[in-house]
């Protein structure tokens, strides 16, 4: 779905708007047709700064990800979770997030199915496993 | 060879012209946990890299300084501050910050200014202090070295992010979690040579199996530890390293790379194509190859770095590092001596002064200065260091001077 750009929000206020709806925002170049992630500014095949956005749907595989034991500031109050990169079905483009109720390796084999659930102001980019 | 330097090795470089530049003075503290101010560990390796070259302060022109968390201790603004406490307050620093790998991009602007001729002779240093931090807070900080809007804002810690690159590169590669503790056990079997070491224990495959998990797959001693201190060297240019009358080497190669800054952004996540850039200049331009290098201090931040640093710096073909740990052939005076300070992980790794520190283990080894770790015969010594998971880093080769 190709969208049309608000006026007076930052790239990443974009993509925080677009992941709240389960949904990543990326930006397609209007020269060489590159799609890379919204908070980048300039293609980086062709350096052209024309872009249309595209929303996609935060569906995808997991292509890696880790489960830690002292979690950076802001994560204390959460229980086992893991970061986990995915990358986005029919789409070169991985990102990452963070996925709740993760303890064990053997509860995320890759290739997983993982969703774009929410973004949240504290935790970031909220990740939930489907089948 | 690495078949990606047939391909690296040919694209064009441009040739280097400056004046050569040696390293005329190295001086380190411990690394560990250090009672003094941060201030007080950097004038320490200062005075040490000053006498170790046999001048005085007033021979020094130019004051370049790398460091990440001098707020952690009270001082940014760092290199006026060490300038003037070293009674030469009229010289110019600079501080340079590029996280884990501060100290060899600060050693390569200082290696740049000496050659381009601004300055005869320059002070390089890098110091950290953050064992005062706690755990968690330790543990932000270096978070804020991520990207951090994708990496540390979703929750992922320094060792969470190479704990993703590990779980990658062992299911693509036929490597286990006993190759990544082998480097471990090599790292601090050399570490227990280096009087200067943090972590100076010896341990085993089990050891490190057993330790507990820190960030899946990797466990406690995969780990470096967090540590204070400081390492310093003289830069000069030949009529100052000649006229100085004491041992000096050579810089022979230089070399700079980036990498896209989170780890999602990286077409392939167990390599790091800030190192294979950094090391394609560097062997450039000191017209040498991965066979030259005699030993190398990388950047083992955990232990799947030193597997991928290794293979991306040619000295193993891509997904062959793990066999040659486990062949042994990465250890002391063997087929390439990888880490023979004991590296990040058991030398410790005061994150603004690792890259500094790693010149320091080299002009020790060319100067008859490191004991029972000596590399027999070495002549050409490589350092590689990063920062973050890679997102800067830079490579550089020292000829001995007989």
């Amino acid at each position: 779905m190709t969208q049309s750009k608000p006026k007076n929000q930052s790239s990443r206020e974009r993509f925080i708007e677009f992941a709240k709806n389960g949904n990543i925002l990326l930006n397609q170049c209007n020269k060489c047709n590159n799609i890379i992630l919204e908070t980048v500014y300039y293609c980086d095949k062709c350096f052209s700064s024309s872009f249309k956005q595209i929303s996609y749907a935060g569906k995808g595989t997991v292509v890696t990800f880790t489960i830690q034991a002292v979690a950076p500031e802001g994560f204390e109050d959460v229980n086992s979770y893991a970061w986990v990169i995915f990358k986005l079905d029919d789409c070169d483009i991985n990102v990452s997030g963070f996925l709740p109720g993760i303890s064990s390796p053997s509860d995320l084999p890759l290739g997983s199915k993982i969703k774009v659930i929410d973004f949240h102001e504290k935790h970031g980019l909220i990740l939930q496993k489907y089948q | 060879m690495h078949p990606l330097y047939i391909f690296i090795m040919l694209k064009p470089f441009p040739r280097y012209m400056g004046e050569k530049v040696y390293v005329l003075g190295a001086g380190s503290t411990k690394y560990g946990k250090l009672n003094e101010s941060i201030i007080e560990i950097a004038l320490n390796a200062s005075r040490d890299a000053i006498e170790s070259a046999g001048i005085t302060p007033r021979d020094v022109k130019a004051g370049y300084i790398s460091n990440v968390f001098g707020v952690a201790d009270k001082q940014v603004h760092m290199a006026p501050v060490i300038m003037s406490n070293l009674g030469i307050s009229d010289v110019p620093g600079l501080t340079i910050e590029s996280a884990c790998g501060s100290g060899s991009v600060m050693f390569r602007e200082a290696f740049a200014n000496v050659s381009a001729g601004f300055y005869d002779c320059v002070l390089a240093l890098g110091v950290e202090k953050v064992t005062h931090t706690s755990t968690v807070e330790s543990t932000t900080l270096f978070s804020y070295c991520s990207d951090f809007f994708y990496e540390g804002g979703n929750g992922a810690s320094f060792p969470g992010l190479f704990g993703s690159m590990a779980r990658a590169y062992l299911a693509t590669y036929k490597a286990t979690e006993e190759d990544l503790a082998r480097v471990a056990v090599k790292n601090h079997e050399n570490g227990l040579l280096n009087p200067k070491a943090h972590v100076r224990k010896k341990i085993t495959v089990e050891d490190v199996l057993k330790s507990p998990v820190v960030a899946s797959p990797l466990k406690l001693y995969d780990c470096c530890p967090f540590s204070d201190g400081a390492s310093a060297v003289i830069l000069c240019n030949e009529d100052f390293a000649k006229k100085s009358g004491n041992p000096y080497m050579e810089v022979v190669g230089s070399g700079r790379g980036a990498s896209p800054a989170s780890v999602q952004s990286r077409k392939d996540i167990t390599t790091i194509p800030s190192t294979v850039e950094a090391a394609r200049q560097a062997y450039k331009m000191a017209n040498l190859s991965p066979k030259d290098i005699d030993f190398v201090e990388v950047h083992d931040c955990f232990t799947i770095a030193e597997l991928i640093d290794i293979e991306d710096l040619g000295f193993f073909p891509k997904g062959a590092a793990a066999q040659a740990v486990r062949e042994g052939r990465t250890r002391l005076n063997s087929d390439i001596t990888v880490n023979p300070s004991g590296g990040l992980k058991s030398k410790g790794h005061p994150i603004g002064a690792t890259g500094v520190g790693q010149v320091v283990e080299v002009f020790e080894q060319f100067t008859n200065k490191a004991g029972e770790r000596t590399v027999e015969d070495a002549e050409i010594a490589m350092t590689h260091n990063f920062g973050a998971t890679g997102a800067s880093a830079a490579v550089h080769i020292f000829k001995k001077i007989k």
